[in-house]
Parts: C-alpha cells; structure tokens; sequence
C-alpha cells in the first residue's frame, strides 16, 4: 500500500442555506431582548383589574428583570438545541422549538412560584395563584414565540435568498473571455497546423489553459504568480495573432507571486487592452503590464495606446465587470481606475490584504 | 477568377489565401490588411470577388464594402467574420455569402461558386447594412475611389448638388449633401453657414473682418469662413466652450 494518497473526495455537504434562524446569533438575540422588553412595557402599560400601587417604573423594573431572564433562557436554550432540531425538516424544527419555548417558559415560571414560595414573599400564595401563573406565562410565551419564530424564519429565508442571488451574480460575473477570442484562436491554429506544427501545439496548450480557467474547474486557488502564467499564455497567443502590431513590456519582477486573487480577476483587462487599444490601430502598439508590491497588496497597472481616429464607443462592460469582482472579493481594499491622457489608456487595479471570499 | 484577401491578421491572411491556392481556377489577387488598403488594391486590380474581414483597423470591412458599392463595377463581397457579428445578421438576406473563421474549405468553395454566378445586375443592396458613421469619405475621382479620413477634414463648402471637401491633403469634391454629412457626423462639425460645415476639432476661433462681418477660422490651413447670423450664436456659445 502506497501510503493514504487517497482520499475520498465526497466531503459532507455543507448545510444548506436557510433552515432554522441562528439562534445564537447577536442579531437574533438582540431581537428577543427587544421583543421581551415591548411585552414587559405591555405588561406594565396594561390597565390592571385591581388598583395598584405600587410606582410604574419599579414595577417596569422586575417585569423586566423577570422577562428578560425568561427570553434569555429560552434563546440559551434554544441555541444549544439548534445542532440537534438542525437536520429535521425546517417546520419539525420550528414546531420544536415552539414547544420547546413554551415549556422552558412554564418550567421556568414554576421554579419562580418555588422560590417565591420558599422565600415566603407572597406573590404566589395558593396553589391555584401558581397554576394561573404558570399557565398565563406558557400562553404569552406559545403566542409570543409563533410570532417571533415565524419573523426569525421569513429573515432567515430572505438572507438567503439575497446571498443565493448575489452569489448567482458573482457567478455571472465571472471571467468571460471574448468568443471573438476563442474563434480568432482557433482560426490562427489551423492556418499554424500545416507548416508550425509546434507552434500550433503550443496555442492549443494555451486556449487550454485559459479555457480552464475560464471556466472554473482547475481546482487550484488562484495566486498571483499563475494569473500572470495565464495572462502570459494569454498575451502569447495574441502575439500569433497580432504578428509585429503587438509588443508587450511586463514589468513583474517586483510581484508578490503568493498574493490571493481570484482566478482571470486581471486577464479581462489585459484583453481589453488588446481588443480596444491595440488591434484597432494599423499600426499597433505596446501594450505595458506593471505588477509590483503596492503597500500590503499589490497594485497592477496596464497601459496600452488610445486608438487612433475617430473614437469608436467603448463597451464598458468588461470594466464593470472586474470592478463588481473586485468589489466582491475585496470590498474597499479593492479598487480599480482608468485614466487616459497624453494618447494611452490606463487602467490600474490596487487589491489590499485578503481576500473576504 | 480574381480574389482579393483582406484581414488584419497575417496569419488568417496566409490560411485564407493557402485554401485559395488549391482551388482551380481561383487566382490569388492580393492580400490586404484593412478597409482602406482593400480599397486602394481593388481599383489597382480589379478583383472578382474580395473576402472581407469584418473588424479592422482604420477603416472595418462593413465601411469598405459601402465604399466599394460605389464603384462602377464594384466586386462581389464576401464578409468573413470570426464570431456571428449581429451586425451580420440584418445584412445576411441580402449577402452574397458571409463566412464563419476558421473557413471550412467546402464553404469557401461554395461563397466561390455564388460569386461566379452573381452578377453586377444583383449587386447587393448595401442600403440594408446598417448605418453606422464613416471613418472615412470616398470621392470618385478618374474612375478612382479617392478616401479622405474623416479625421483630416477641415470644413465642408455646399456647392450645388456636391460637397467640396477640404482636408489636409487638398480638396475634393463628393456626391453628398451637406444635410445628410451632418446628420452623420453632427457632433464632429458646426455649422456655420447654410452652405458650410466646419470640424469643431480644426475650429481655430472668431475674427472680424474689416467690414465688421465675423468669419470663422480654421487653424490648420488659416482659411477664414463667412459665419451666418442665424448660426452666430451657436457658433459663439461653441467657441467659448472650446
């Protein structure tokens, strides 16, 4: 036996969005406290059967001390229990933690009546006081936590829904590279295929490559180093294409390889580069990659010649494109700016620390 | 038969022109590497059929073929293209063929056998490309196909049914008016007159002429325009803003 090479690659799927609400989470606590202390301003608000009393805000202050204690206990309660009601069916989990709040609430509420009792303070006297106690609590709490359990459900769904939709946004977003691309490429390999063998070889290795990428299953986590391998297939098979119009300076010694990014984050603007600045131009022109450490990140500049003429309207939507990328990945260490001035165009990308996912 | 090739690239160039060298009675016409080369190359040669890239610089294979359409007998086109242009697509109809990059050589024979039976009677309506502007306007001059780029044109004189063209290398006269080069390229010219238009980019400012009448002037030949009342304060408002 060779060691434990394998392994077997169907990992545990992850739990699927949606599902219960995070019981545990601050913002789900932070909405029962509130909820609690409406019902304990209810509660003090609500004109008594018999007069009473004792001042309004020091009873405020023990009906929230006493509601609150109960919210707490049942989301403590409630968040241990929410990795075992976590692979039922979402309204068996729900309906669970429905009855689970209801009886914690009355349990609860019986223990107060106990210490009460055992302290003599006179709250809870008799036997039937106790048992209307109890049971007006477990109701507050049936009807309090449908209503609390079903808001916590619709965010949950709704939360995602939106990371589902902006997921499925970023998907579309991702690397496209020009047909016209692909189709130009292929028509320079079969004119290479007879007399370059070798050269035509090389391209189909490139397209491959790029193709790969291109459509997300390489496998590897994408670092600077083999997005500049792929701009550098990329700007090889152009160079085929192009002939003696194109010439290229990189300039990438300086380059952290390691640096996380995204996989073709940098190639579309490269591509751009090409498609509206070099190849509308009879002659040509240079097209500059600049890639150097940038503070804690790295900052990418590509340079390339205005087109000459008449100016043809820009299609901005591989700007737009990289730059949502950016801003997904990056958030606001990202950023991503054009210039253009003195007959070049320049495009600059600066990306700050990590990546957020 | 004669057959021009014409792409920006070299290495389509050569496919194109190898699958030709093996199809009989098919000779290669010359190579050219955009619009306006192509154009210069069919009136010095007269070809038969032109295979037509699309997207080129200086001027694209679309603006060649309306250009060439102006000819007395003006060649058959056939548009190659890499990718299905949508621009393609409104002129398929009325194409006599259009070919997908890489070219199947079946496909290539088929595009030359319609153009041998196309006949200048069913020249193709280039009315149904779409209208998109110019880089460059064609004057007829000898029977040749003279191209100024539009860039170098300094200002536009109306003179009854024709346009003179003045452009940095001299002046020509066109088979246009001077309301449809307007509609065409308004954001690139003024007008400073009813028989005159003017490129904003070759306006050099206004100067008053010793009987107090304001003309316009052109820096790039120093040429001084009469400016019409009606469009003087346009004109003004313009020149301010330059």
């Amino acid at each position: 036996m060779q060691g434990a090479e394998y392994r077997p690659s169907a990992a545990r799927a992850p739990a699927p969005a949606g599902g219960l609400p995070p019981f545990c989470s601050a913002p789900t606590l932070f909405a029962v406290m509130v909820v609690a202390e409406m019902v304990a301003l209810v509660l003090v608000l609500a004109p008594l059967p018999v007069a009473d009393a004792e001042p309004w805000l020091e009873r405020l202050g023990v009906v929230s001390l006493y509601v609150q204690w109960l919210a707490l206990l049942n989301a403590v309660v409630l968040c241990s229990l929410r990795a075992s009601l976590q692979p039922l069916a979402t309204t068996t989990g729900l309906a669970i933690a429905w009855a689970v709040s209801v009886a914690v609430t009355a349990l609860a509420s019986l223990l107060v009546c106990r210490i009460d009792q055992a302290l003599g303070l006179g709250l809870s006297a008799t036997p039937e006081q106790t048992a209307r106690f109890v049971l007006s609590n477990a109701l507050i709490a049936a009807l309090l936590a449908v209503v609390l359990l079903r808001y916590l459900y619709v965010l949950e769904q709704w939360r995602g829904r939106v990371e589902a939709a902006s997921k499925a946004q970023v998907e579309a977003l991702q690397a496209r590279i020009r047909p016209h691309f692909l189709f130009n490429s292929m028509n320079t390999i079969a004119s290479l295929i007879r007399h370059r063998p070798q050269e035509a070889e090389r391209s189909v290795l490139d397209l491959a490559d790029l193709f790969r990428a291109a459509l997300g299953n390489d496998g590897q986590p994408a670092t600077l180093a083999s997005e500049m391998e792929l701009i550098a297939h990329y700007l090889r098979i152009e160079q085929l294409r192009l002939g003696e119009r194109l010439t290229v300076e990189l300039d990438a010694a300086d380059a952290p390889g390691e640096f996380a990014l995204p996989r073709l984050l940098l190639q579309p603007l490269v591509e751009n580069a090409i498609y509206h600045g070099i190849e509308p131009r009879a002659a040509g022109g240079t097209l500059a990659l600049r890639v150097r450490r940038h503070a804690e990140g790295i900052e990418i500049r590509v340079t390339n010649p205005l087109p000459e003429g008449t100016p043809t309207p820009r299609n901005r939507m591989a700007l737009a494109n990289v730059r949502a990328r950016i801003g997904y990945h990056f958030g606001v260490h990202g950023t991503l700016e054009v210039a253009q001035g003195a007959g070049l165009y320049t495009a600059t990308v600066r990306l700050a620390g990590k990546m957020l996912r | 038969m004669k057959v021009l090739v014409v792409d920006d690239e070299p290495l389509a160039r050569e496919r194109l022109a190898g699958l030709l060298q093996g199809i009989e009675g098919v000779e290669l016409a010359g190579l050219a590497g955009n619009g306006r080369e192509a154009i210069e190359q069919v009136v010095q040669g007269m070809p038969d059929l032109v295979l037509l890239d699309i997207r080129m610089p200086l001027m694209d294979g679309l603006e060649a073929a309306r250009h060439l359409a102006t000819l007395e007998a003006p060649p058959a086109v056939v548009f190659c293209t890499a990718f299905g242009d949508h621009a393609l697509a409104a002129f398929e109809a009325e194409a006599i063929d259009y070919l997908l990059k890489p070219v199947r050589e079946e496909r290539l024979r088929a595009a030359l056998d319609k153009a041998r039976r196309w006949t200048r009677a069913d020249a193709p309506a280039l009315d149904g490309l779409p209208r998109q502007r110019r880089s460059h306007l064609c004057a007829r001059v000898r029977g040749n196909l003279l191209l100024v780029p539009v860039a170098d044109i300094h200002y536009l004189l109306a003179e009854d049914k024709y346009v003179l063209v003045h452009h940095a290398g001299g002046k020509v006269l066109i088979e246009e008016s001077l309301k449809t080069l307007e509609e065409e390229f308004g954001d690139l010219f003024v007008r400073i007159h009813r028989n005159c238009l003017v490129a904003i980019a070759h306006l050099g400012g206004l100067v008053r002429a010793g009987d107090g009448r304001l003309l316009a002037r052109v820096t790039a030949s120093g040429a001084e325009l009469e400016v019409s009342r009606r469009n003087l304060p346009a004109l003004r408002k313009l020149v301010k803003s330059l």
